[in-house]
């Protein structure tokens, strides 16, 4: 499912996601970390990110703020000689320009702003570029864009990310770039790839339940806590059992992963990466 | 026992005629938990004792009250409970509930706003008067008895970005309610009013205006400062003795970028004493200065008098959400113990004025920085607890790794960026309070945990793992020793108070308030043997 967005539906999404993500980050960490973890034929519909865009009134606005008033309040409204409009109580609270409206046509002589005789509809659109403006900064506090510009994170070195991948890593113990790996810049996207070789979260361990009887019972666990632990069983179903009365064996894929969180520098990351971007 | 419980009952039919008395607060009784904290010094200890090591095995459910709110965060509110009725929150909600029966005594709704719902930490009450902040930073005052507004007044303009979630702290007359909000860039305040009025006693701005001491922290010619952040969110703690509050500042803005408020940007992150009766700044620690990661210093300030290096000494202890365990003397606001209680990897040490030292390798950047923890931080809301039995602190902690990144266009306004968390693990550590190491730490589980702790004199710690399991744990050893699950995350920090003879806990998990205690049985067999 793919976004083409207004201003109204940027205004839409930012307050979905103002309404629904910041209040229990903890859900929205677990959905991204859960949605990072799917395979690419799912990442669309994740939504990781809706750039925001200005509507065709908003544009319109922008023609006429930039040469009218971005010499003072800068070419984006964010402040130059004159105030930051992005942070104005004015401009929050103007609706269809009924504040900024009064302003431009007077002016604010004692602070130096002349007055500017423009039709509504120029300041309709003005107040719409605007409040398009303060969504877009907004939306920059709710989710990283997952239309991540590669150029941003290509500045490692990719010969020594094999290296390190070779090497030093360990990598090469569960991972071949011709086996589970190849072509592995084709199936994310830049910053889901780096996401991913950072801690590709998702990966289920394994567990084997040896009960006292002496039965055993393997499959990918579902749950577990101090007490109790669920397994699915190959057949789909689920078995829990008291951690007390039973031997749990566990094979952790992330194991490894863990370990690496505690012993990666920021080079083994940006290099890791650059080599893996390779792998198209 | 039986003298005693009479006394206990004569002098809640007497407090029942007023309410909360301010002074009650100072030392409250058993049968109340009547701030916030459950007192003014943050500690969250409580000298009851009839739930010990050896019956908490036999803890059983009272009752249990539904909120039927499915939606939104859920209980995140500490309950206040004075004269026998408990009073909670959600964001639009109030309730009042008998702490005996789990029956409804009333429930206020507010009307639908466009404040943030993240959360609502609960209530202040000054006689007959209920504290309420609502989603759209409005403080309303509720009569106790029924729930009616008596007053609304608004604190900061949710227009601008502002919201509120904290529990007001009432100190005689005044009532202390800050403000939260760090999307915009938008400055924050502590509000002082009359408790009986409503009047606005002070304010007291968590930014330095140009010229004044603090503002040698920002840039100068740039309107950074004014629009700093620096909110106030989560309560703090008051000594009667010395007549100082204490409060947490939350962190600047734009939050992830400090490219242009070089410096290290007073007083956001830092904790202040202040004089309660006029708002004047006393002293100050910043326990992070120009901080990029979003990690405020809004953490409980725990107040307890105490040894410290062989004297005795008023302290302050604080686990700041940046990972580091803060000791001060409390008097003068000076540094005794600087040390991380978590595994962090952004720190080069401590300065000569026992502050972090940042590295910059470690800011957010455009291609992304590994940090340890990530934004939510070491610890962030949770209540921490400290019993001054074991001299341990038990902090909900969370080891965790971050991408941060950096990306504003233009100027950066806001939080100029983001993290993304991609590994975390919670755990509640037991910490010497004299030298911030860890005795022990008990496990909660990967992912995030929200739970607050209580800590109690019958050797026990009560918190959740990040399922929901709530968990009495032995306070000296962490280990488990019992726990019920609640249907939903247990974000309600536990409360304990003693009525008619039998000790009850008191733990919200999601849109449901459980009352537990020991059987009836096991109650007069224990009063028989004290």
């Amino acid at each position: 499912m793919k976004f083409a967005l207004n201003v109204h539906d940027v205004n839409d999404v930012f307050m979905m996601v103002a309404r629904a993500l910041p209040r229990d980050p903890f859900s929205m960490r677990l959905m991204v970390l859960a949605l990072l973890s799917l395979p690419l034929v799912a990442q669309d519909p994740s939504g990781t990110s809706q750039q925001a865009s200005l509507s065709a009134a908003a544009t319109a606005g922008r023609a006429v703020f930039r040469p009218t008033c971005g010499f003072c309040h800068g070419p984006d409204a964010r402040g130059a000689s004159g105030p930051d409009l992005l942070r104005s109580a004015l401009v929050s609270h103007d609706v269809n320009g009924n504040l900024i409206g009064p302003v431009i046509r007077s002016g604010r002589p004692e602070k130096g702003m002349p007055a500017f005789q423009l039709t509504d509809t120029q300041i309709a659109n003005i107040a719409a570029f605007l409040h398009g403006q303060a969504k877009i900064a907004a939306s920059v506090a709710q989710r990283i864009p997952s239309e991540y510009l590669l150029e941003k994170l290509l500045i490692g070195n990719a010969a020594e990310g094999k290296e390190f991948f070779a090497g030093k890593g360990g990598c090469k113990t569960c991972h071949s770039v011709t086996g589970d790996l190849a072509h592995i810049a084709a199936k994310y996207k830049p910053f889901d790839l780096q996401t991913r070789l950072v801690f590709p979260a998702g990966a289920k361990p394994s567990l084997r339940v040896t009960t006292a009887a002496g039965e055993t019972v393997s499959g990918e666990q579902v749950y577990a806590d101090e007490f109790l632990v669920t397994l699915r069983d190959k057949n789909g179903w689920q078995h829990t059992f008291r951690r007390a009365g039973v031997k749990v064996q566990e094979d952790d894929p992330l194991a490894a992963h863990e370990k690496l969180l505690k012993t990666y520098t920021d080079k083994n990351v940006h290099d890791l990466f650059a080599y893996l971007e390779t792998l198209k | 026992m039986k003298k005693c419980l009479w006394v206990m009952f004569s002098a809640a039919v007497l407090a029942s005629a007023q309410g909360l008395k301010p002074e009650a607060i100072v030392h409250p009784a058993k049968d109340s938990w009547p701030t916030y904290n459950g007192d003014y010094s943050g500690k969250r200890f409580s000298t009851l004792q009839q739930i010990d090591r050896k019956n908490v095995g036999s803890l059983g459910m009272v009752w249990a009250f539904q909120t039927d709110v499915n939606t939104g965060p859920g209980i995140k509110a500490t309950p206040l409970l004075v004269d026998g009725t408990l009073y909670f929150t959600e964001p639009d909600d109030v309730w009042a509930v008998d702490a005996r029966s789990g029956q409804q005594r009333w429930h206020y709704h507010y009307h639908s706003n466009e404040g943030l719902h993240i959360g609502q930490r609960g209530l202040g009450m000054y006689g007959e008067h209920l504290y309420f902040e609502t989603p759209d930073a409005h403080l309303l005052c509720l009569d106790a008895r029924s729930g009616e507004v008596q007053w609304d007044k608004v604190l900061a303009d949710v227009k601008l970005g502002y919201w509120a979630t904290m529990a007001p702290l009432v100190i005689g007359r005044h009532v202390l309610a800050g403000v939260a909000g760090d999307f915009n860039d938008l400055h924050g305040f502590l509000d002082c009013f009359d408790a009986e009025t409503g009047e606005l006693q002070w304010r007291w701005d968590s930014l330095p205006k140009p010229g004044e001491a603090g503002s040698e922290t920002w840039p100068k010619n740039s309107d950074a400062m004014q629009h700093g952040g620096g909110m106030t969110w989560l309560t703090g703690t008051y000594d009667p003795e010395l007549n100082l509050l204490f409060w947490g500042t939350a962190n600047p803005n734009p939050v992830l970028d400090g490219s242009l408020r070089p410096g290290d940007n007073l007083y956001t992150c830092t904790i202040v004493a202040l004089n309660p009766d006029t708002g004047k700044l006393v002293w100050h620690f910043q326990p992070s200065p120009h901080d990029v990661h979003d990690w405020d210093a809004v953490q409980t300030p725990v107040l307890y008098d105490g040894l410290f290096e062989g004297k005795q000494r008023k302290l302050l202890f604080q686990a700041s959400r940046n990972g580091y365990y803060f000791v001060l003397d409390r008097i003068t606001g000076k540094p005794l113990l600087s040390v991380p209680y978590e595994e962090i990897n952004w720190s080069a040490g401590v300065n000569a004025q026992g502050q972090p030292i940042g590295k910059t390798e470690k800011y957010p950047s455009a291609a992304g920085t590994l940090v340890e923890p990530d934004a939510i931080g070491s610890t962030n809301w949770m209540a921490p607890s400290f019993n001054p039995q074991t001299g341990l602190l038990y902090v909900d902690t969370h080891d965790s790794y971050s991408l941060y990144y950096a990306y504003s266009t233009g100027k950066p306004e806001g939080f100029g960026g983001r993290d993304l968390t991609v590994w975390s693990h919670c755990y509640l550590r037991a910490i010497d309070y004299q030298t911030g190491k860890s005795k022990w730490k008990h496990d909660l589980g990967s992912g995030w945990d929200w739970s607050g702790v209580l800590s109690t004199a019958g050797g026990l710690v009560f918190s959740a793992d990040v399922h929901g399991n709530i968990l009495a744990l032995d306070a000296d050893s962490g280990k488990t020793l019992w726990h019920a699950y609640g249907g939903g995350p247990a974000q309600g920090p536990p409360i304990t108070y003693e009525l008619d003879g039998r000790q009850y806990l008191v733990v919200g998990s999601h849109g449901v308030l459980f009352a537990f205690a020991l059987p009836e049985k096991l109650v007069e067999e224990t009063a028989a043997v004290h």
